[in-house]
């Protein structure tokens, strides 16, 4: 394609092909600090293609697609560049992803252990862990982690962190304006910026973590704490991996240690402060 | 004559026990299923290549637990076994 970058996010190596420059170099911009693959053929190819035969100049509109691609995704405005190069990467982990137990949760690492939080999209779980990233953890992934099949480790996938809406502010008063990204205004799921992880997040990507803690969060609510039992936690989990299923046996080998042996708790909060607090309670009297 | 009932296969299963159930991974399906009592128990009793009606299975079930009085028992086990077999989990031997 006429404009391109190849990037490594933890284990996985990506060849982001655009019919535009805007959005390479959006990326490139924002990755800089990242290791570029040499001599490797990408795990993942993502294409942002013009929608139709004109749109790459009029109107131009985005079609994501690449190795793994979804049939009726909508197309993106062009000012959405890197959301579309961001949401293609996050495609090809989820539908193409087979080495490790893919989990739809963010993760943070602190002396040597990991905290997982898992829940649906505006439950708070990316916003927690950006700022737990900010406050003394090494922040893992927002989006993904990677569930080792063979040890039970959490590995990273620290990817920029997705900023939503309220959280855009929220991160932006911690977090130097050299590691904010554009604003990308009126997207589906509202305002967006990207947050550049902090150069520890991406220097210590390669190095995964045991699990110590699993979290439920739930933002907007008052504060409350509820266990979550075996049964549930399995379930919601499988329910949170993409490739539980094709991966087979490996992948129920690798989540049931993680099920009995990790604590697991539902937390509700109304604020990111008061959820900071909740969790660093939590890490001490359970991890 | 009654029906008998047998395991898939010797190894078509891996379990784990968790708190408030058991989760049965059936290898030649690739399905995961979430039972509760008594279906690992009337499995348990399908080990090692049993081939056993759901009255005898009754009986089996007796010698460690208290599944009640026959008459109503064994037609509960029979359709345990019945929803086991539409699942893959058991076969009519």
């Amino acid at each position: 394609m006429k404009h391109a970058l190849s990037l490594k996010i933890g284990p996985a190596s990506f060849r982001i092909g655009s019919a535009w420059r805007q959005p390479v170099e959006a990326l490139a911009r924002l990755y800089a600090d990242y290791p570029t693959p040499v001599d490797e053929v990408a795990d993942f190819t993502v294409r942002l293609e013009p929608a139709g035969l004109f749109r790459r100049w009029f109107r131009p509109s985005i079609y994501i697609t690449g190795d793994h691609g979804l049939a009726d995704a909508a197309p993106m405005s062009l000012a959405h560049g890197l959301l579309a190069a961001e949401m293609g990467m996050n495609l090809q982990m989820a539908l193409g992803w087979r080495r490790h137990l893919l989990l739809h949760a963010s993760s943070v690492e602190k002396d040597g252990r990991a905290l997982v939080m898992t829940g649906e999209s505006g439950s708070g779980k990316s916003t927690l862990a950006a700022q737990l990233g900010e406050r003394g953890w090494r922040l893992m992934g927002d989006e993904f982690a990677l569930l080792d099949l063979a040890t039970g480790a959490v590995f990273p996938f620290p990817r920029l962190v997705s900023l939503k809406n309220g959280a855009i502010d929220v991160l932006a008063a911690e977090a130097s304006p050299a590691r904010m990204g554009p604003l990308l205004a009126g997207t589906a799921k509202g305002d967006i910026r990207h947050l550049i992880p902090r150069s520890e997040a991406v220097g210590r990507m390669g190095e995964g973590a045991l699990p110590a803690l699993l979290l439920f969060p739930r933002f907007g609510h008052e504060a409350d704490i509820r266990t979550v039992g075996q049964g549930e936690v399995f379930m919601r989990l499988t329910q949170a991996s993409t490739n539980y299923v094709a991966l087979g046996e490996p992948g129920f080998a690798a989540l049931t240690p993680f099920v009995k042996n990790v604590p697991a708790r539902a937390i509700d909060f109304p604020s990111g402060d008061d959820a900071v607090a909740l969790v660093e309670r939590l890490w001490e009297e359970l991890a | 004559m009654p029906r008998r009932y047998c395991q898939d296969s010797p190894d078509a299963i891996a379990s784990c026990v968790l708190e408030d159930m058991v989760l049965l991974y059936h290898r030649p399906s690739g399905q995961t299923h979430m039972v509760i009592s008594p279906v690992p128990e009337i499995l348990a009793t399908l080990e090692e290549g049993a081939a056993l009606t759901a009255g005898e299975v009754h009986v089996e079930l007796t010698r460690l637990y208290d599944p009640g009085p026959a008459e109503e028992a064994v037609p509960q086990v029979e359709a345990h076994l019945a929803e086991l077999t539409t699942l893959g989990l058991v076969r009519i031997a």
